[in-house]
């Protein structure tokens, strides 16, 4: 129970020291109008309390948590003695005595390591630079504001850094007191010589300061977390060595990624054209433009280019695209390629079943519970995901049963492909189904309704090919035995099996991604005009052309917002990889290999490399949305 | 029969017709098992014991009491969950939910300050710095891995250029190992998102509501607090469901920032390595995954709207 406590103790102190910092300073400023004085204490004090919390941090002087305190103290004085005093002398009188104190508080208590020799070239350098900056940027403000203090908050830097910070760290204790004691005294007649504010001044102190303390902490978590580490990232992509002892290195992590073979390898390209995949692709292709350009023809609702574009052409060039990407992907194998595969195969499959569930689900009984429970996916981690496929995949040894769905299916199927009586009746069973598809094929084509007849064409090709599978060379996961001969089963080894167990992988994330697609393409169908849609079918459009003229071009940005969503979360994918394989069995993606490059191998220059690679694929979506969002935002 | 008096009523043409037309519907359905399937098939066998696991498929579950196995029974449940056996699974899931809370409600809080500022007060490069926050949204976490990881376990320091001193910024406060590491890291990499969501909902507000606001003399925090809060609520929901789920399972950014402190490790990744055992215990897996699973769910099936409302309109998250 003592943890439950603590890890509530934990997030109460958490959340609340938050919100008691971002309410207070809220607060605080609006203060800045009717209680001047107040508001400038807390300034004063909480400049002093950064500046020795910075000293204190940097382990520079002695007794840190006294000198912290006093030093807040004096600054809460010189705040508060400013917020009340207007004579103009008395304020420099009080900026004089503030800036002196602390200065020497500091250089008393610095400790040696910091205590510069003093060098006057550098110093008057030093304030020179500082003096010039003063005045080029009075000459910018017009010789509008101040000169006084403008000049001095300059001197102090200048002074900081030419005559201090340049120095040699070997000084004596004199040198120490004097160097802060002039940047004391330089700061302190910044701080004296500010004119006291007008109340027109003060009140928009207390309203233009909102801005920045509404946005300070999104920016300041925002630069810390991803901008700051982003640029780091890129630097440290071009160093090399472990990571307490960094050296420049140019471009030979870049140069190593890309010639690894294990990153990327095209070695086996030609094999591409030796592979079923692509023939099976080309086929199919063949078969689309055949069919689309003779559906044009005769049918006449082409799209003025004679191509008829209908469920079964889309099917049909779809399933081209595809199995190309399959064998290309299966040839050109690496840790690139690999990821360039899941970007391919998740895109088009998660969006393609994600669109086909959302008109299907449209207006469906029970459309609500079939949506949640396609959806349900996206609510579990990626860890529990790759855990729940892994039974799914189990493949056990042949002498025992299967416990994994996919594989005993895939064995029984092969046990009835071995028995002739179970293949006669399967084969009977999808003959029948193929002959009531060329009835419908043969209506559509007298009705004259391209939909109906390539779609019933294109169900039915894979239907011939399982049936010639069944009488012919046989389909499923029975073997001979490598020893005795007699069949045994064969279970797939979905997990293990290169280069198709990348795929297999693959179901896991469409299979979370696909309710992803569907939600939104489920809104936007929702969203199309109705008055459009039956002003289609008062023309006599079918079905079929009102979603393919009507709904998709109306659904086309979204479309777009969906596929570049997919691609930027699938390249970076790691969980699944991480856990089902951990990049064995050429399974590797990126994300795993920056990950253990960097943090098993502790190779941060090579794997800081690894995630610019991630960042570059990334980087033409990023435009693409920062151009969208102009174009929204111009509306 | 029936099927002659069934044809007697209608002819034979709609009846195919008829047919023909559920087709979708059937297919949707089938779908809709063949997705529903996995999960199922998990929580079945998560009530399973381990020899029944290893022996049968778990769609035979109901033969278990003719086998001489337990079903249903609880005993891998009480396994995981028992510390001796995982590393302990339930310490687990009370650090999850301490990462998950706090990662969502710090987010939450300052990217609805920073939402209403870039939608409701004026000031110059407003325009170019939203969209250069917006831009973010798609930076891969990835990039920022390696330097945060360094600033939680050795601080942050800079080297001056030309005068080659080096200044710490932030100390080393030995954060590496950390629950609050990884509070940090998500709330920096919610922001983005958060203030895109919170923002496109606050800047819809009507604009008249600001205005009488404004002349009835309440400041910018007022307007904020009495405003636009108790309107911005059901997006502000739809974010903290949606981060919820997101924090809670997230693995990449604990197991990096964490790493080898045993007893901070969330949920995911106590399952996870457990999975990397390919031992002795994976029937354990089966429910360690459900353990991980149900908060979730429960969470989606419980506030789904607002779930679906936050993802429909943040289709962009990175």
């Amino acid at each position: 129970m003592g943890r439950v406590a603590a890890t509530i103790l934990g997030i109460v102190v958490a959340i609340g020291l938050s919100a008691i910092v971002f309410i207070g300073i809220n607060k605080l400023f609006d203060l800045a109008e009717k209680r001047f004085a107040i508001f400038n204490a807390a300034i004063g004090g909480a400049a002093s309390l950064v500046i020795f919390g910075l000293l204190w941090g940097n382990r520079l002087i002695v007794s840190p948590l006294l000198v912290t305190l006093i030093a807040t103290v004096v600054g809460v004085a010189v705040g508060l003695g400013l917020g009340l005093v207007r004579h103009k002398w008395a304020r420099l009188g009080i900026g004089l005595a503030g800036g002196l104190t602390l200065g020497l508080l500091a250089g008393s208590a610095l400790r040696s390591v910091v205590w510069p020799s003093i060098e006057p070239l550098a110093a008057l350098l030093g304030l020179a630079a500082g003096a010039a900056v003063a005045a080029i940027s009075w000459q910018v403000a017009r010789r509008e504001t101040a000169l006084v203090p403008l000049l001095s908050f300059w001197l102090a830097t200048g002074w900081l850094f030419g005559g201090w910070l340049a120095a040699d760290f070997d000084g004596s204790k004199a040198e120490v007191l004097l160097a802060s004691a002039i940047f004391g005294l330089l700061a302190g007649i910044w701080v004296g010589t500010v004119p006291y504010p007008s109340g027109e001044t003060r009140g928009g102190i207390a309203a233009g300061s909102r801005k920045y303390i509404f946005l300070a902490p999104a920016l300041l978590f925002i630069t810390a977390t991803l901008v700051v580490p982003l640029a780091r990232t890129i630097w440290l992509g071009f160093l090399t060595g472990t990571p307490r002892n960094l050296a420049w290195a140019g471009l030979t992590n870049y140069r190593d990624i890309f010639t690894d073979p294990g990153i990327l390898d095209l070695s086996e390209w030609t094999l591409i054209f030796s592979s079923r995949l692509f023939w099976a692709a080309v086929i199919l292709a063949v078969i689309a433009i055949g069919l689309g350009v003779w559906l044009g023809r005769s049918g006449g609702s082409g799209l003025g280019t004679g191509f008829s574009l209908n469920a079964g052409t889309v099917m049909l060039i779809g399933s081209a695209v595809v199995l190309f990407g399959f064998a290309v992907f299966s040839f050109i194998r690496g840790t690139i390629p690999n990821n360039l595969w899941w970007i391919f195969a998740v895109t088009i499959f998660s969006m393609a079943t994600g669109l086909a569930i959302a008109v299907l689900a449209d207006r469906a009984k029970g459309e609500n519970v079939a949506k949640s429970l396609i959806f349900l996916p996206m609510a579990i981690s990626f860890v529990g995901a790759s855990i729940i496929w892994r039974f799914m995949y189990v493949a056990r040894p042949p002498q025992n049963d299967q416990t994994g769905v996919i594989n005993t299916l895939w064995v029984q199927i092969g046990v009835w492909s071995q028995s002739e009586t179970a293949s006669a009746t399967i084969s009977a069973i999808l003959g029948l189904i193929v002959v009531g598809l060329g009835y419908l094929a043969w209506r559509g084509w007298q009705a004259g309704n391209n939909a109906v007849l390539s779609g019933s064409v294109v169900l039915a090709i894979p239907l011939v090919w399982i049936m010639y599978r069944f009488l012919g060379p046989g389909i499923g996961g029975v073997a001979p035995s490598p020893v005795t001969g007699e069949p045994i089963a064969d279970p797939i080894l979905f997990l293990t099996q290169s280069p198709w167990n990348n795929w297999w992988m693959m179901v896991v994330f469409i299979w979370i991604q696909t309710g992803f697609a569907m939600i939104i393409f489920s809104a936007a169908i929702k969203s199309v005009p109705e008055d459009l849609l039956e002003a289609a079918r008062i023309d006599g459009a079918t079905e079929s052309q009102t979603f393919w003229r009507i709904t998709v071009p109306q659904i086309g940005p979204t479309i777009g917002v969906v596929a570049t969503t997919l691609i930027v979360t699938v390249l970076k994918v790691f969980d699944i990889p991480k856990v089902m394989t951990n990049g064995n069995f050429d399974t590797q993606v990126l994300a795993n290999e920056m990950w253990q490059r960097a943090f098993t191998e502790l190779n941060f220059g090579l794997g800081s490399a690894l995630a610019v690679v991630i960042f570059l694929g990334v980087l033409p979506i990023i435009f693409l949305n920062i151009r969208r969002m102009q174009r929204e935002r111009l509306r | 029969m029936t099927a002659t008096t069934t044809a007697g009523r209608r002819p034979l043409g709609p009846r195919i017709y008829g047919f023909l037309r559920s087709i979708p519907t059937w297919v949707l359905w089938v779908l809709v098992v063949l997705w529903t399937i996995p999960t199922f098939g998990l929580l079945v066998n998560s009530l399973r014991t381990r020899d029944a696991q290893r022996t049968s498929g778990w769609w035979l579950a109901w033969q278990d009491g003719a086998n001489g196995f337990d079903f249903p029974t609880l005993q891998n449940y009480e396994a995981v969950l028992g510390a001796e056996a995982t590393g302990g699974l339930a310490n687990g899931l009370l650090n999850s939910a301490s990462i998950a809370i706090v990662a969502t409600i710090i987010p939450i809080a300052i990217a609805a300050f920073a939402a209403y500022a870039f939608a409701w007060i004026d000031f110059r490069g407003r325009e170019w710095l939203f969209i250069g926050t917006i831009a973010l949204l798609a930076v891969p976490t990835q990039v920022s891995l390696i330097p945060l990881l360094q600033a939680y376990s050795s601080g942050v320091r800079m080297t001056i250029p030309i005068i080659e001193k080096t200044v710490t910024i932030i100390p080393d406060m030995g954060l590496a190992g950390t629950i609050p590491a990884v509070w940090l890291t998500h709330t920096g990499f919610a922001l983005p998102f958060a203030i895109f969501l919170l923002h496109n909902y606050i800047a819809g507000l009507p604009k008249d509501l600001f205005e009488s606001a404004r002349i009835d003399g309440a400041d910018h925090f007022k307007i904020f607090w009495k405003l636009v809060v108790p309107l911005s609520i059901p997006v502000l929901a739809a974010f903290a469901i949606f981060q919820f789920l997101w924090t809670w399972n997230d693995y990449l950014i604990a197991l990096t920032m964490i790493g080898g402190n045993r007893v901070a490790l969330p949920a995911t990744v106590v399952v996870a390595s457990l999975a990397g055992e390919f031992g002795l215990r994976e029937h354990l897996l089966t429910a360690g995954a459900f353990v991980i699973t149900v908060v979730p769910l429960v969470v989606f099936f419980a506030l789904q709207r607002f779930f679906v409302r936050g993802i429909t309109a943040g289709s962009v998250k990175g």
